[in-house]
């Protein structure tokens, strides 16, 4: 019976899966941990690391749902997804008296609406979404806001963040909106906003939004800060605009799954990455800002005072944190979303 | 003979696992409702499918039908003359160019679009060269448009073409176009009387293998396109990891299921139909 063998075979490798040494297992953003700190942490703790990563919240979240919150014990979830994943019951609530190294968190970052008292989420990096500019070939100076990527003379040349809530937020924040409206008619005039944006629209990336920027082929549109960061390192052309309307925020935060099964070790971890040496390791190798104030105290002063990095206050002030909007603005969104791909 | 049984029972149980099985539940979602904290819960409805009838899928249908013939057809017009030479070299020559011709995949196709981006960009190969030539002040919009997602397209599916179209050339007995030479067959009545009736099952083979995967492979639209069209794949896409619809998303993977088993049940059709009228497929050799 070779089929049944080929099953004890399989029912034998499941088996000594479970029966590991102490382990954490950790599914993270891709390209979006220093190199060598997994290793630390097994060599300090002897706790194993787990590691796989995702390009997408969504594809997380997904996977989470199906597995019925296990599998799983620290994710890395942006801003929005938090509010959704605790109304859900997907995470559960973090206990900071195992994380000795929470207070190096700086207070403005913290508690914020997606999670009051950050019962359920730890910053881990943050950063913006604003414009781009290849100074090179378009006079930086010339642009200040969002509306400047209105204007025709842009016919074909732009990149947008290939994100629906990314580009809704644009015509948001020209309308005078807010980025978390729920009101189908704000929702409505920021999709008749964009349609007049749409015949500028050169590329829409969302993996890697710097490489048509370095590559030439675009010289205005959407950036992130991390991205902005590592472009400007290869072509210091590269300019990074906060926009006067205001940029976009978000900040990714650990999270322990609801039904993760290792949980003190998740804490363990956790606390690891808090440690402002780690913490700054993170910054230098990525490019996006931290919240651990001791940890920016460390870094270099090019590093410590870069405006893409670093925002001023005033800019922090004047952009809005992405939040959950429920699922029935999200539809609403995607189906406009659906038609200004389609043209129509 | 156990062996053959063995191999029977692990195909069977393979493909009852891995692809009946989830077809099965994709069929079963689709006749649910949505629930964003349940992903899909009873009861059944056949909701979903009535809204693939909203224009902006049949558009989204056009789009994704319209590049996959636009690639067909440029693959049908390379691919037919390179196989019709490639039968004719001598046995060795042409093992090492179809070879050469397969070596390419040995890369990963993301990893070969990726490269085409580098080829077609601003600063790319064929933009320096034009401008190096003097022929363009301005680089030319090559990538990022329609013409891109084409051009990756038949880069990675042109394989597909030649390969049905070698072996429809292999059979090809040169002693029918000896006498049709010999009966008064000008070059053009020998071609279209002869050589393209005879390689027509290795056109259709061909062209079906294009087509199909050409449906599907919506990341090459995304990357050489600029993701400034909706196609198929993105609105499924979306629908299961955005919008969180998994009957929607379920019924529209499964439209596209259904068309692609249509478009093979013609070809069987059509097969059937070229052999009985002619009956030339294999009594020429």
């Amino acid at each position: 019976m070779p089929l049944r063998s080929l099953l004890a075979t399989l029912c034998l490798t499941l088996a000594s899966q479970g029966y590991a040494a102490e382990k954490v297992v950790v599914y993270n953003w891709a390209e979006y941990i220093p190199e060598g700190v997994l290793e630390a942490f097994t060599a300090e703790t002897g706790i194993e690391v787990e590691y796989s990563t995702y390009d997408n919240n969504e594809t997380m979240v997904a996977k989470l749902q199906l597995q019925g919150g296990k599998g799983y014990d620290v994710v890395v979830p942006s801003t929005y997804l938090v509010s959704r994943m605790r109304k859900e019951g997907l995470i559960q609530p973090i206990d900071k008296a195992l994380l000795p190294h929470y207070k190096h968190l700086d207070p403005a970052l913290l508690d914020k609406p997606y999670d009051p008292g950050n019962q359920y989420s730890v910053p881990y990096l943050w950063g913006s979404t604003a414009i781009g500019v290849d100074g090179s070939v378009v006079d930086a100076n010339s642009i200040h806001s969002w509306a400047d990527l209105w204007d025709p003379k842009w016919k074909g040349q732009l990149l947008l963040i290939d994100d629906v809530r990314e580009v809704f937020h644009m015509a948001y924040k020209i309308n005078g909106h807010s980025t978390n409206t729920q009101d189908p008619a704000e929702i409505e005039q920021a999709y008749t906003t964009l349609k007049r944006l749409m015949p500028n629209v050169r590329v829409f990336n969302a993996d890697a939004p710097r490489e048509p920027f370095l590559a030439g082929d675009v010289a205005l549109g959407m950036l992130w800060s991390g991205e902005a960061s590592m472009a400007q390192a290869e072509n210091p052309n590269i300019v990074y605009v906060y926009p006067d309307e205001g940029a976009g925020f978000w900040i990714d935060n650990f999270v322990i799954p609801a039904g993760a099964e290792h949980v003190a070790n998740a804490h363990k971890f956790i606390d690891f990455m808090l440690r402002p040496e780690v913490a700054k390791q993170a910054v230098e190798a990525i490019g996006y800002a931290t919240p651990n104030l001791s940890a920016r105290a460390l870094l270099d002063a090019s590093l410590r005072n870069d405006p893409i990095i670093f925002p001023p206050s005033e800019v922090v002030q004047a952009g809005e944190f992405q939040e959950d909007i429920g699922d029935a603005a999200m539809t609403l969104m995607n189906g406009y979303w659906e038609q200004l791909k389609s043209g129509q | 003979m156990n062996f053959r049984r063995l191999a029977i029972q692990l195909t069977l149980t393979w493909l009852t696992l891995f692809v009946l099985l989830p077809h099965a539940l994709v069929l079963l979602t689709s006749v649910l409702t949505p629930d964003p904290g349940q992903l899909a819960s009873y009861p059944m409805t056949l909701q979903a499918y009535g809204r693939l009838w909203d224009p902006i899928y049949a558009q989204a249908f056009w789009q994704s039908l319209w590049l996959s013939a636009c690639t067909t057809l440029v693959c049908l017009l390379v691919g037919y003359p390179f196989a019709w030479s490639l039968a004719r070299t001598p046995r060795v020559t042409r093992a090492l160019l179809l070879f050469l011709m397969m070596v390419p995949f040995w890369t990963n196709s993301l990893i070969r679009t990726y490269a085409i981006k580098l080829i077609l960009g601003n600063k790319g190969l064929i933009n320096t060269l034009l401008q190096g030539l003097g022929l363009t002040d301005a680089p030319i919009d090559l990538l990022y448009t329609p013409f891109a997602v084409v051009f990756g397209l038949v880069y990675i599916l042109l394989p597909f073409m030649v390969l049905p179209l070698v072996s429809a050339f292999e059979k090809l007995d040169p002693r029918l176009l000896e006498a049709a030479r010999d009966l008064g067959a000008g070059p053009w009545a020998r071609f279209t009387l002869v050589v393209l009736p005879l390689t027509l099952p290795g056109v259709i083979a061909g062209s079906l293998i294009v087509f199909l995967p050409a449906m599907g492979m919506f990341y090459v639209a995304d990357l050489l396109g600029g993701a400034k069209n909706l196609l198929l794949g993105n609105i499924i896409k979306n629908q299961f990891l955005v919008v969180r619809d998994w009957p929607f998303g379920s019924a529209l993977s499964l439209t596209l299921v259904l068309l692609m088993g249509l478009l093979l049940w013609l070809y069987a059709r059509a097969n059937r139909h070229i052999n009985r009228r002619g009956g030339l497929d294999d009594s020429a050799a």
